[in-house]
C-alpha cells in the first residue's frame, strides 16, 4: 500500500484539497511581497531555534578567557566561533531586515491600488499590527548580543519611554523591567523575543491569511472585465496546487540563497567588533526603519518643550512619540478617511485617484525627508535647513504628483478642469 | 435562584476574582526596585576614573590638562549608570554663572554624563569644532550641546535642560571629591 494511499485512508484529505488547493492566486511581481515576508518569519524562526539553543539570556558578568564579560555577550561571541554560527546570526540579522522590508513594500502595494478599501478594513489593520509587531521584536532582539551597539541603542529607547507625558517612568519600568541598564531588562527582552514576539507573529498571521482565503486576493481588474463584481466574478491567476506552491517554492529558496550570500559577505551587527558595553557612547544610528525617528529627534530643539496639566511634554516626546503617534494614527485610519465609493472587489491603478497617490506620496516623501535628517551632519546640512526640506518636500511631492496625475486624467477623459 | 441566574453569577464572580488575582502578578512586571536609590552618589564620594588604564583610580586636580575632560564614577559606585559624570578642567576665569561656583575648585567642575534628552553619554569637545564654541559637551546621540562655562546649560540641540552639575571640592591630595549631591534629577524626565 502506498503511503499516500494509506495517509488518506486516514484522515481522508480529498475533500480539503478539493476545497482549498485550488485556490487561484494572482501572478504580479508585487503580489510576492507578503510572501517574502512570511518567508522571512520563517527563517527567522528556523535561525531563531538554533540561535536560542547557545544564548545566554543575562547581562551578569562571567570571567572567561577575555576577563569579565556579560554572559549574553560572550555567549554571542561563543556563537560567532561555532561552525556556520556567525553565518546563521547573521541570517537572523538579515532576515529581519528584510521582512521589515518587505513587509513595508506589501503596505505600499496595498495603499497605492487602494486594496484596503471595504472589506478589506480588517486586514489592513492586522497588517499594521504586524508591522508594529514585527518592529516590537527586532528592537527587542536587538538588545540581546548585549554588546556596546546593543546597549546604547536600548538605553534611548528607555528613555523615549521614560519621556512618555504623565506615566513615562512607570511605562518604562514595565516594560525594560525596571531601570535600565540593569540585569533584568536582559532576561525579559530574550522572554519578549523569543515567546511573546514569535506568538504574536504567528497568530496575527493567521488570521493575516485567513481573511485573504475567505475575502479573497484583490487584482486589477482585467480590460473588458464586467464593470459589476455583483455579477459574478472569476479570479485570474494560478492554482494554489501545484502551480502557485512551485512558485513559492523557488521564491523561498531564492530568500535563503540571497540571505546566505548576504550574510556571507556583509557583516551585519559584528558584535566583537563592537566590543562589550562601556560607559561612553559610541556614534550610533538606529536601523534604516527608524532613521525617520531618529532624525525627528534631531531636528525637534529643546525650546520647543512645554508644560501641560502638570506634566513636561518634552522635545524627546515630542520627537519620539508625538510626531509617530499622528503619522501612526493617520495610516490606521486610512480605510476611513478615503470618502471615494468603495470599489470592494478590484483594486485600483495607483494614478485612478489623485488625492490618494498624493497624500501617500508626500507621507512617504516626510519618512524619507526625517531619515535626510537624521543624516544632517554628515551631509553639511544644518538643522534650519532641515525643516525646510522636511516641511516642503512632501507637500510639493504631494502637491506636484496631484498636478500632474489630475491634468493627464482630465486631458485622456476629455473633461478639462 | 434559578439556574440560569446562578451561571450568570457565578460566571460574573469568576471573572472580578481573576481580575483581583491577576493585578499583583501584572505588577511584577514593574522589574525589581530601583539600583538608584541604594546606590546613589553621595557627598564626600572621591571620584575614579571610568575607562582607560586608569580606571578605578582617583581624578586629580594635577592629572588633567586645561580644556580636557575624563569620565569618572564616586568610588565603588560604578554599577548605578546614573552616577556617571564628565569631570572637565577650564580656564576658572571663564567659569561663569549661573554655574554653581562655590561646587567649582581650582577650575575643576563636574556635571552628569547622562545626557537629558535620551540618556546617551555626552562628550567633551577635545578640539575646536566648526560652528560650535569651545569648549562645549555634546551629545553624539541626537546633536545636544551643552555649555560647561555657563553651569551646563543647553547651547543647542534637543536637550530639553541643562546637564545636572555636581559641585565637587579637593581633598589635600588634591583629589576630587563630591561636595554635594546633583543639581537636578538625572537623565530623561516625563
Amino acid at each position: 500500500m502506498r503511503v499516500s494511499d494509506w495517509i488518506e485512508d486516514r484522515l481522508g484529505l480529498e475533500r480539503f484539497r478539493a476545497k482549498y488547493l485550488g485556490k487561484p492566486f494572482p501572478v504580479h511581481s508585487t503580489f510576492f511581497l507578503g510572501e517574502i515576508a512570511l518567508f522571512c518569519f520563517v527563517v527567522l524562526v528556523g535561525t531563531g531555534l538554533y540561535l536560542a539553543l547557545f544564548y545566554e539570556p543575562s547581562a551578569l558578568n562571567i570571567t572567561g578567557e577575555g576577563g569579565a564579560l556579560p554572559a549574553a555577550y560572550a555567549s554571542t561571541l561563543a556563537i560567532d566561533s561555532h561552525p556556520f554560527g556567525a553565518l546563521i546570526r547573521r541570517i537572523h540579522h538579515w532576515a529581519a531586515h528584510l521582512m521589515i522590508a518587505s513587509v513595508l513594500l506589501h503596505l505600499l502595494r496595498v495603499y497605492f491600488t487602494a486594496s484596503y478599501r471595504r472589506p478589506r478594513e480588517i486586514n489592513w489593520l492586522v497588517g499594521l499590527g504586524l508591522l508594529g509587531a514585527t518592529i516590537a521584536a527586532s528592537f527587542a532582539g536587538y538588545l540581546l548580543p548585549y554588546d556596546q551597539f546593543s546597549v546604547t541603542a536600548t538605553a534611548i529607547g528607555y528613555g523615549i519611554a521614560r519621556s512618555v507625558p504623565w506615566v513615562g517612568p512607570t511605562v518604562a519600568d514595565f516594560v525594560f523591567a525596571g531601570q535600565f541598564p540593569s540585569a533584568a531588562t536582559v532576561p525579559r527582552f530574550f522572554a519578549y523575543h523569543v515567546m511573546w514576539a514569535p506568538l504574536v507573529l504567528g497568530a496575527l498571521l493567521a488570521v493575516h491569511l485567513l481573511v485573504v482565503l475567505k475575502q479573497k486576493h484583490t487584482e486589477l481588474r482585467a480590460p473588458g472585465e464586467k464593470p459589476d463584481p455583483a455579477e459574478g466574478r472569476w479570479i485570474h491567476g494560478i492554482p494554489l496546487w501545484p502551480e502557485q506552491a512551485a512558485l513559492m517554492g523557488v521564491l523561498f529558496l531564492i530568500l535563503v540563497a540571497v540571505l546566505a550570500a548576504l550574510s556571507a559577505f556583509l557583516p551585519v551587527h559584528p558584535s566583537a567588533l563592537y566590543g562589550p558595553p562601556q560607559p561612553v557612547t559610541p556614534d550610533v544610528k538606529p536601523d534604516w526603519y527608524l532613521l525617520w525617528v531618529y532624525g525627528a529627534l534631531r531636528l525637534i530643539p529643546g525650546t520647543l518643550s512645554f508644560r501641560f496639566l502638570g506634566a513636561t511634554i518634552g522635545s524627546e516626546a515630542i520627537g519620539a512619540m508625538l510626531v509617530p503617534g499622528i503619522l501612526t494614527m493617520i495610516i490606521l485610519l486610512v480605510p476611513w478617511l478615503d470618502r471615494a465609493p468603495s470599489s470592494a472587489y478590484y483594486a485600483e491603478h495607483p494614478t485612478a485617484a489623485p488625492g490618494r497617490l498624493a497624500l501617500g506620496l508626500a507621507v512617504l516623501t516626510l519618512f524619507l525627508a526625517l531619515s535626510l535628517a537624521g543624516f544632517g551632519a554628515e551631509l553639511g546640512l544644518s538643522v534650519p535647513v532641515l525643516w525646510v526640506i522636511t516641511i516642503f518636500a512632501p507637500l510639493g511631492a504631494g502637491w506636484g504628483v496631484h498636478l500632474l496625475v489630475g491634468r493627464g486624467k482630465a486631458e485622456a477623459t476629455g473633461t478639462g478642469r | 435562584m434559578n439556574r440560569r441566574r446562578f451561571a450568570n453569577w457565578s460566571l460574573k464572580t469568576g471573572v472580578v476574582a481573576a481580575i483581583a488575582a491577576v493585578i499583583p502578578g501584572v505588577l511584577t512586571l514593574r522589574g525589581r526596585s530601583r539600583v538608584a536609590a541604594t546606590r546613589a552618589l553621595a557627598p564626600g564620594d572621591r571620584l575614579v576614573f571610568a575607562l582607560g588604564q586608569n580606571a578605578g583610580q582617583p581624578v586629580t586636580q594635577g592629572g588633567f590638562t586645561q580644556n580636557e575632560a575624563v569620565l569618572a564614577y564616586p568610588e565603588g559606585k560604578s554599577d548605578n549608570h546614573e552616577n556617571l559624570v564628565v569631570v572637565c578642567k577650564l580656564d576658572p576665569a571663564a567659569i561663569k554663572a549661573p554655574t554653581d561656583l562655590a561646587g567649582v575648585a581650582q577650575g575643576v567642575v563636574a556635571y552628569s554624563a547622562i545626557c537629558t534628552h535620551l540618556g546617551c553619554t555626552v562628550r567633551f569637545s577635545e578640539e575646536p569644532m566648526e560652528q560650535a564654541p569651545f569648549p562645549h559637551i555634546h551629545c553624539p546621540c541626537h546633536g545636544a550641546m551643552f555649555d560647561p562655562q555657563k553651569g551646563g546649560t543647553v547651547l543647542g540641540g534637543p536637550a530639553p535642560r541643562p546637564l545636572p552639575q555636581l559641585p565637587v571640592k579637593l581633598n589635600d591630595k588634591g583629589e576630587v571629591i563630591v561636595a554635594a549631591p546633583f543639581s537636578a534629577a538625572i537623565g530623561v524626565k516625563a
